[in-house]
């Protein structure tokens, strides 16, 4: 039995669990910042951007993982 | 089924240079931006054309964020941050072009006939993202030493804040520099990657979705391309920064000017 495929899909599922619910926390606060003070926005773009990238990276990792777990492994 | 290959095909050899279909993806995008460089700067006006307008576009954004988050050291940052962030975003909106990874010749492999496309999307090929990542590297680990000098920056790198800690610290200092190596690759080339295997299997299952996930492709270009950007910028930032101004924040403003008058902030991206 192959379980490969299961491997990679839990992989990247599992992987992205953290990181959805960090970039989701991640926009309420900015936009709640925003919606406070919108001229907050030209100072909070780049950290923003630069923490949701952060956030994101994590499950690409888990998505290498798995396309690792397919092609290579 | 769709055929998907994690790394670029060869298509023909040059002398000792194997020429991948990714390559001529990289090739082809920097032949469009020299030639539209060339191209502009001919015809340069004081009042832009439409054409101008629309190429000065992407400079001004990111000219405006290097300049407000840049630190010190944003005038000498500018032309390397602004180089990744254009190729960046030229490669990714190429790649979404029709005929990139569709138009090809067919071959036999392990008994398969599949599609060696002639020209892939140039970051869906990690030697691609690799080699930028190591001239992110190599930018601010330069930037670092031109600014606090050798035993400056080994210093910074090996004995952080606090000293007490820093058996424990200085070597993870160490690899998280030399990590955002793989980070920053590993970033850019997983969502190019995913995006062109999403296309691939939207293709199979319902050619209309298509057309929104390609608007969806290109925010994600762009957004990628900025994030490579603001990295390597953050990351120059974080190699010049002296001793003693403070390692809370990723990207100090304004440091050697006055408080900002809540008027005077920048607005917009």
């Amino acid at each position: 039995m192959n379980l490969t495929p299961l491997a990679a899909g839990l992989a990247i599922g599992l992987g992205a669990i953290g990181p959805g619910i960090g970039l989701g926390i991640a926009t309420s606060k900015a936009m709640e910042a925003i919606g406070r003070n919108p001229e907050s926005y030209g100072t909070l773009f780049v950290p923003f951007v630069l923490g949701i990238a952060l956030a994101e990276a994590v499950s690409i990792y888990a998505l290498v993982v798995a396309l690792i777990l397919i092609f290579v492994a | 089924m769709v055929h998907v290959s994690i790394s670029a095909e060869p298509l023909f050899t040059i002398g000792p240079v194997t020429v991948t279909n990714g390559l001529l993806g990289a090739i082809l995008a920097s032949l469009l931006l020299a030639s539209a460089a060339i191209y502009i700067t001919r015809r340069a006006r004081l009042v832009p054309t439409r054409l101008q307008t629309i190429v000065e576009l992407p400079f001004e954004w990111i000219f405006g964020i290097v300049k407000t988050q840049g630190g010190q050291t944003w005038r000498t940052q500018l032309p390397i941050i602004a180089s990744i962030f254009i190729v960046i975003l030229t490669a990714n909106w190429m790649s979404l072009l029709p005929g990139v990874g569709t138009i090809g010749y067919y071959t036999t492999e392990h008994g398969e006939r599949v599609l060696v496309p002639f020209v892939r999307a140039a970051a869906a090929d990690l030697n691609f993202t690799l080699g930028l990542a190591l001239l992110s590297f190599v930018v601010f680990v330069s930037f670092g030493i031109r600014t606090q000098g050798w035993l400056g920056y080994a210093k910074e790198v090996l004995t952080p804040e606090p000293r007490w800690l820093s058996p424990l610290m200085g070597p993870i200092e160490l690899i998280s520099s030399i990590s955002r190596i793989i980070s920053l690759s590993m970033r850019l080339f997983g969502n190019v990657f995913a995006g062109e295997v999403l296309l691939g299997v939207l293709l199979v299952i319902g050619p209309i979705f298509v057309f929104v996930v390609m608007g969806l492709e290109l925010l994600f270009g762009a957004i990628q391309a900025l994030v490579f950007a603001l990295l390597s910028m953050t990351y120059v930032v974080l190699a010049t920064m002296q001793h003693g101004e403070g390692h809370e924040g990723p990207a100090p403003v304004g440091e050697s000017e006055a408080p900002i008058a809540p008027q005077d902030v920048p607005s917009g991206g």
